[in-house]
């Protein structure tokens, strides 16, 4: 009785002795005794003092044990106050209310002091084990509401960073959960200067805030560069970098790119360790797999990563569809996964392609038993550039005029032209002024062209005509890589000028190659959808300029913006 | 026990059977079973023969041991791999890391 | 004639748990058995006849006082069934070791007050 701690007890029994008996053997046992004559009594006494422990007579008068015993575990509510009956009642029936009254215990007269004593220590034990109970579930109640707050900032903090996306562009769907950034998924679009689309779908290892904090440098870069004019290959080379160096080893990022162009009707892919993704032709016939070639963003140190693209051509009307492999995993009630196979013949069996979205997601639907949250899904249909209008640059300067007289040279040669494209940098400089701003889309269309060119016609001698079809495409790239590789010589002079005009100013692009140059009055007297996919781009140059002249055999191209004067 | 480990009688080769499934519950277990050698081996040898799935978490528990056995300058096998797991391995092109079989 | 109506035991063992205070026990039981008592005698039906007999049980019992306590307990299970037999000697029986009772715990007051 030493280990025992003092409870206050109270003591409800209508027989004076009995209650004078007992509450003499409770207070020798060490405790505070309370005593009441009935079952009213009782509960006033609960309410006021809240004992911790109630031994109560079953039969009494005005309130009787049973109601008394209903009443004062109501109101000790989640907390555990032990009742033990006192009770000279020995039939089951009797003994039977007393445990459906909440009684937990009974105590039998006459009493025995060694048993109450017992049953007073055994009845605490309990008590003790409820509150502790109760503590370690608030606690973690605390925890799990700081662990949905600290997810709510972190999704708060990441909508900020993705903002800036193009998924509301009209010639894309998509379905994604709203925990996806918790699931690792990832669902990025952003426009380039120029008016092309760049897109990844991605997939985190792990879940949570692990999961989810990677996905913002990621999207940082992507949307930063994307908004600068880079391309696929330098952005999937720095998003790699920057993985590798923040994430712990082990952690990586799954993940699938295009660069869709609609002017050129061309989408440059990089896939590497995600489901296929898929081309559906416009003609219908078998959807092309966009397959897995390379390792998850993240894994490997940027002298490895292989940023190599694919490359293939597009047609007015054809579909790219992009997935997670929380499509090919939705699994029924029987575990069956749903698997590439089913998903062919939801292509298979589609009758009108603006619907293939929803019968993907209908097929899903119905075969699934519950729903998944790392389901994501993007349906990008190729339409005329028209159709879509990208959203204007923001600007993060004063809006004060700029100066309007000066020029800038550059010479690339081999060593650089291998690993560097100026055009991002040249457009920086370019936002500068401010009469530009207003063609900043065609302004670097047109550089696009003028140095693509001037690389891959003039420097490495590739032949244009060969990207008439999908294997010539294939073959132009690779062909396009051995020889940059490769290349020991070679230079391209880019030289810029702006000067004042009448009230506004003009910019004058010349670029210069080493190559052989070419005949242009060939070029520019073919066809325009001949000129457009294998030529030079060259009447694209013309209608976006003010002025384009070509001199020295071609290897010189003059190209002028003009602006009037600012309001 | 789910994850086993033997190390060959000259210690340059260390072999890892993983059973049942190959998941982030195996994490510390995995772990255990290579940075417990003082000394690293020349081969490490990841068994999958008893391994009924595998998902991205295994992934990053590969690289973990690879990382662990030398990084680039480290031999490390995954054999006995039945087709669903090689598909999952071919996804990622994890065979440019790993011997695979 | 003590040991048959009262466990010297159960007296021996309250006097050590109520140590000052058993005087006071003595007297609040025989106030409280008397009170039962004349609650038997005025009772109208058999639940309030019942409800006497039971408590005057439990109390007597937790004195040690067996006979009266057992007499208690026959009288409260006869009054669970009708028909209702020879309920009358019964009550008269209880008035009687009552009595008997009453008298052993007034001499037992007696030695504790002088002693």
């Amino acid at each position: 009785m030493a280990d025992q701690q003092p409870l206050t007890v109270l003591i409800a029994e209508d027989g004076a002795a009995d209650r004078l008996l007992l509450a003499s053997i409770v207070r020798k046992q060490g405790h505070l005794v309370l005593t009441a004559e009935n079952g009213e009594q009782a509960v006033a006494l609960f309410v006021e003092q809240r004992p911790q422990l109630v031994l109560l007579d079953a039969l009494m008068p005005v309130m009787d044990g049973f109601e008394a015993a209903r009443q004062i575990k109501a109101l000790a509510g989640e907390a555990l106050v032990p009742i033990i009956f006192l009770t000279s009642l020995t039939e089951d029936e009797g003994l039977v209310r007393c445990l459906e009254a909440g009684g937990d215990d009974f105590l039998a007269k006459p009493y025995s002091q060694v048993i109450l004593a017992a049953k007073i220590k055994a009845m605490d034990r309990l008590r003790r084990l409820q509150v502790t109970i109760l503590q370690q579930r608030d606690e973690l109640a605390r925890h799990h509401t700081h662990l949905l707050n600290e997810q709510r900032v972190a999704k708060a903090v990441f909508d900020q960073v993705a903002h800036a996306g193009c998924l509301s562009a009209p010639n894309i769907r998509y379905l994604q959960s709203p925990y996806a950034l918790f699931n690792g998924d990832l669902l990025l679009a952003a426009f380039t200067p120029t008016g092309d689309m760049h897109v990844l779908v991605g997939d985190f290892t792990g879940h949570g805030l692990p999961a989810a904090v990677g996905a913002m440098p990621l999207a940082e870069v992507f949307y930063g560069m994307t908004a600068k004019g880079y391309g696929l290959a330098e952005t999937l080379r720095e998003m790699n970098a920057k993985l590798k160096r923040i994430l712990p080893v082990g952690m990586f990022c799954c993940a699938v790119l295009l660069n869709l162009s609609f002017e050129r009707r061309v989408v440059e892919i990089w896939n590497g360790g995600m489901p296929d993704g898929y081309l559906l032709p416009q003609a219908g016939g078998e959807p092309l797999p966009l397959v897995s070639r390379h390792l998850p963003l993240g894994v490997l140190a940027p002298e490895q990563f292989d940023e190599q693209t694919e490359v293939l051509p597009l047609v007015l009307g054809d579909r790219l569809l992009l997935l997670s492999d929380g499509v090919v995993e939705t699994s029924d009630e029987n575990d069956q996964l749903f698997g590439v196979e089913r998903l062919k013949q939801v292509f298979a069996a589609n009758r009108q392609p603006q619907q293939l979205f929803e019968d993907v997601l209908q097929a899903l639907e119905g075969f699934r038993g519950q729903s998944r949250d790392d389901v994501s899904l993007l349906e990008i249909t190729v339409v005329a550039p028209q159709v879509l209008a990208p959203a204007p640059i923001v600007y993060s300067d004063s809006g004060q005029s700029s100066p309007l007289d000066w020029s800038l040279s550059f010479e690339f040669r081999a060593q650089t032209l291998k690993r560097f494209n100026p055009l991002p940098y040249l457009m920086q400089v370019l936002q500068e002024v401010h009469g530009l701003r207003g063609q900043s889309g065609a302004l670097h269309s047109v550089l696009n062209e003028l140095y693509s060119n001037a690389l891959e016609h003039g420097v490495l001698g590739l032949d244009s005509s060969l990207k008439r079809d999908a294997q010539g495409f294939a073959a132009y790239y690779q062909a396009r890589n051995q020889r940059l590789q490769a290349l020991q010589d070679g230079f391209i002079r880019l030289h810029l000028h702006v000067e004042p005009l009448g009230g506004g100013g003009r910019l004058i692009i010349e670029v210069e190659d080493s190559g052989k140059g070419f005949d242009v009055g060939k070029v520019l007297q073919s066809p325009a959808r001949e000129q457009r996919l294998c030529g030079r781009g060259l009447s694209l140059i013309r209608q976006l300029s003010r002025h384009a002249e070509w001199a020295d055999d071609g290897r010189r191209a003059r190209v002028e913006f003009a602006w009037e004067a600012l309001a | 026990m789910a994850v086993e480990s033997a190390l060959s009688q000259d210690g340059e080769e260390l072999t890892i059977k993983v059973k049942g499934r190959f998941d982030f519950a195996k994490h510390q277990e995995f772990r255990r079973a290579y940075e417990c050698e003082p000394r690293a081996p020349k081969l490490v040898i990841v068994d999958l023969k008893e391994a009924t799935y595998l998902d991205s978490s295994a992934l990053g528990m590969l690289l973990l041991l690879r990382d662990h056995a030398g990084g680039d300058d480290a031999q490390v096998r995954v054999v006995n791999t039945n087709s669903d797991v090689r598909k999952i391995l071919a996804i990622s092109n994890f065979d440019r890391l790993f011997e695979i079989s | 004639m003590f040991d048959n109506h009262i466990d010297r035991k159960v007296l021996s063992e309250l006097q050590d748990v109520m140590e000052g205070e058993y005087l006071n026990l003595l007297v609040v039981f025989l106030d409280d058995a008397q009170r039962r008592l004349d609650q038997l005698h005025a009772a109208h039906d058999t639940e309030e006849l019942r409800m006497a007999a039971h408590s005057l049980k439990g109390s007597s019992g937790n004195m040690g006082a067996q006979v009266l306590a057992d007499l208690c307990r026959q009288l409260e299970e006869r009054l669970k069934q009708p028909p209702l037999l020879a309920i009358e000697d019964l009550i008269n029986q209880i008035y009687r070791e009552h009595a008997t009772v009453r008298q052993l715990f007034l001499a037992e007051c007696q030695r504790i007050s002088v002693g």
